[in-house]
């Protein structure tokens, strides 16, 4: 902070304390609180939608990338025996997930970043340069209580300096132009702002909805092939739970092993 | 206690025969099976690691997924007193309309999809912890092996040093005897443990099969659901509503984006603002060139008016500034030392109680209390300040009011 901006933090802040302790009147504009209100909860909203689009497309790669390194892993399991059933199968498995896995990182996640991602956070990049002149919008406004203290101090109680009074009229009179510019842009602008982010999102509406549906068509469509390479009770036995019975049962067979209890 | 003995007892002949000075014996059919089963150990572990990033990343999805139609319903209410947002933004419709489905539907998948995660997490997750573990105790297995391989190397090692010792002395014939009994204890027991490993790893290699088969059936099928449901949920609520012939996303988009980005752009707090005094300095310039003719339009009224902020805010809808514009007040503010913008016609200074002045330039009631007139008007002038950049007061018609002076000529 240069020395300039420390002298002007530091009166501002005196100005703050006298404004609680009662002895300068604040200035309350409520028309500005209302806007401001409601681009804050724009802000919230729309921060909190770039951060969980973000988790979803992660989790979508997720998704695919682990089911590749679970295919990978099926096929260590078979390494003795490469030709049963069990290892042509987990092979369709392994080709299934690496087409979906390519759908997803070329033709899902570029279109998600254009059309959800990045216009979120276009929209968010915004909130900045926002904050910054809602920011500088206070600080004029303290000047300009401060400044207005200052002259009715000097009017009701007059300085023997007959040049304080004017200096400190056009101290007033230049803080209070500044603050209502600051303050009128404001109040005309953010409820444009605010307003805009209806059209503005709409179109990544449905652009995430098609992202989603083409998700988990892909995911329907590219899995299901693989069932033809299993034996045909398969489905009903996943149904009846006997796969299940099947996995415990055989991990009870390993541990009277021998070597398990050793 | 007996560990640390027994490792410090190993150490020496693992050093030398890794140098090669003793030899070392090996199994070739046991190392074959033993890699086959670290391959196993190995699966095992990853499979268990994968099948918990797998669940997590479908759990991420839905929840995250849920709380991102929150926050869009929210944004395509209205936030606060905002009246008419499709009336002002038609193209919104179809979105405003379903949003809230929408929402519904997230959390719908995400309830429906929880009992699918928990069934991935007991059939899958669980069983591949379990059969790391199992790997895991075999290893120990193992490892002893290993060890009892050291002990019969070593004692088979110093046995032999003995024997092929040309003289003996006699404690050399007194250990003789021990050497051949440790050799026998070591060669024992590492027959037993390396016969055990060879005859039961093929069998647990086996059973690895039998294991990973409905396992990874069950897990295909988990898998497979689990984009069913989505695929199904987000069909129903996408047929009807848009074109699914066509899979063009970002086309999609971009015809439906518009100009709104521009708009956004257009407006001076997205930018980043300039120093106050280069404001001050635009808003002066601007109330210049807005002494025109054209001067009926409330923006050009409105720059002005920041200029002589002795009525700043008039016009703006809260004006947290008093503003009645008494003589008092405007005289007070009238020795200003703001440039005042070129008049449109310099007034001729006051110089007679005679009251009138003519309007030079149609001026519109901007606010309640101000005086409409039209170019050409003669208006009764009640009250008026040296300063033609003031606030005036005067009667047209009979009706009382305030104008700008300077939209004025004194007669």
């Amino acid at each position: 902070m240069s020395w300039g901006g420390f002298k002007k933090a530091a009166t501002r802040a005196g100005t703050q304390l006298m404004q609680k302790t009662g002895q300068v009147e604040r200035t309350v504009d409520h028309d500005f609180a209302e806007q401001e209100s409601k681009y804050r909860t724009m802000e919230k909203e729309s921060t909190g939608l770039q951060k969980d689009a973000k988790t979803y497309l992660d989790a979508m790669r997720t998704m695919s990338s682990s089911q590749e390194r679970i295919a990978e892993t099926i096929s260590l399991f078979y390494t003795a025996d490469k030709a049963s059933e069990g290892a042509m199968a987990g092979h369709a498995y392994k080709a299934a997930v690496d087409e979906l896995d390519n759908v997803v990182t070329r033709d899902l996640d570029g279109p998600f970043r254009a059309t959800v991602l990045e216009p979120v956070g276009r929209l968010n990049q915004y909130f900045t340069n926002v904050n910054a002149a809602i920011e500088k919008r206070n600080h004029k406004l303290i000047d300009y209580d401060a400044s207005r203290s200052k002259v009715r101090k000097l009017v009701e109680k007059p300085s023997d300096d007959t040049v304080k009074l004017p200096r400190a009229q056009a101290e007033h009179d230049e803080a209070r132009e500044i603050y209502e510019l600051l303050n009128d842009q404001l109040i005309a602008e953010l409820p444009q702002m605010v307003e805009l982010r209806v059209p503005f999102l709409d179109p990544s509406f449905e652009s995430m909805v098609r992202c989603q549906l083409r998700f988990a068509d892909e995911g329907y469509e590219k899995l299901s092939g693989v069932q033809r390479y299993f034996s045909e009770n398969i489905r009903d036995d996943y149904a009846n739970g006997q796969l299940d019975v099947q996995v415990e049962n055989v991990l009870a067979e390993m541990k009277e092993l021998a070597i398990y209890g050793v | 206690m007996k560990g640390f003995g027994k490792a410090l007892s190993r150490t020496p002949h693992q050093l030398t025969s890794r140098m090669g000075m003793s030899k070392k014996s090996t199994d070739a059919e046991y190392n074959d099976w033993e890699r086959k089963f670290a391959a196993v150990e190995s699966a095992s572990e990853k499979m268990h690691k994968d099948s918990v990033v797998f669940r997590d990343a479908v759990t991420t999805l839905l929840t995250s997924g849920s709380s991102f139609s929150g926050s869009l319903a929210t944004l395509f209410s209205p936030i606060g007193a905002e009246y008419d947002l499709l009336a002002k933004f038609p193209q919104a419709e179809a979105t405003v309309k379903n949003i809230s489905a929408y929402q519904r539907l997230m959390e719908e998948l995400r309830d429906t999809l929880a009992p699918e995660l928990e069934l991935i997490d007991r059939q899958i997750v669980q069983p591949s912890k379990e059969l790391n573990e199992i790997c895991k105790r075999i290893r120990k297995t193992c490892t002893k092996r290993d060890h009892k391989l050291i002990d019969y190397d070593r004692h088979n090692n110093s046995l032999n040093k003995l024997r092929s010792k040309e003289k003996k002395s006699l404690s050399d014939e007194k250990n003789l005897f021990k050497v051949e009994q440790d050799f026998e204890l070591a060669s024992g027991e590492y027959e037993h443990y390396n016969n055990l490993l060879k005859t039961e790893l093929p069998t647990f290699l086996q059973m690895a099969t039998r294991f990973v088969d409905p396992l990874f059936h069950s897990f295909y099928f988990m898998q497979l659901n689990v984009y069913y449901l989505m695929q199904e949920k987000l069909q129903s609520f996408a047929d009807g509503k848009y074109d699914l012939e066509r899979r063009d996303i970002e086309n999609i988009y971009l015809e439906q984006q518009g100009d709104v980005a521009e708009q956004l752009d257009n407006l001076n707090i997205t930018h980043r603002i300039a120093s106050t005094a280069k404001l001050l300095q635009q808003s002066r310039g601007g109330a210049g060139l807005s002494a025109k003719p054209s001067i009926g339009s409330k923006a050009a009224l409105d720059r002005k008016e920041s200029v002589g902020s002795s009525y700043g805010g008039r016009t703006v809808a809260a004006p947290p500034p008093p503003y009645s514009s008494s003589a008092g007040a405007a005289s007070a503010i009238a020795g200003k030392k703001a440039p005042p913008p070129p008049p449109p016609l310099k007034p001729k200074p006051a110089v007679a109680p005679k009251l009138y002045c003519t309007a030079i330039f149609d001026y519109e009631a901007q606010a309640q209390g101000d005086l409409s007139f039209s170019a050409g008007d003669r208006i009764e002038l009640v009250e008026r300040t040296d300063s033609a950049e003031d606030w005036w007061t005067g009667k047209l018609n009979g009706v009382q009011g305030i104008f700008p002076g300077n939209y004025t000529q004194v007669d």
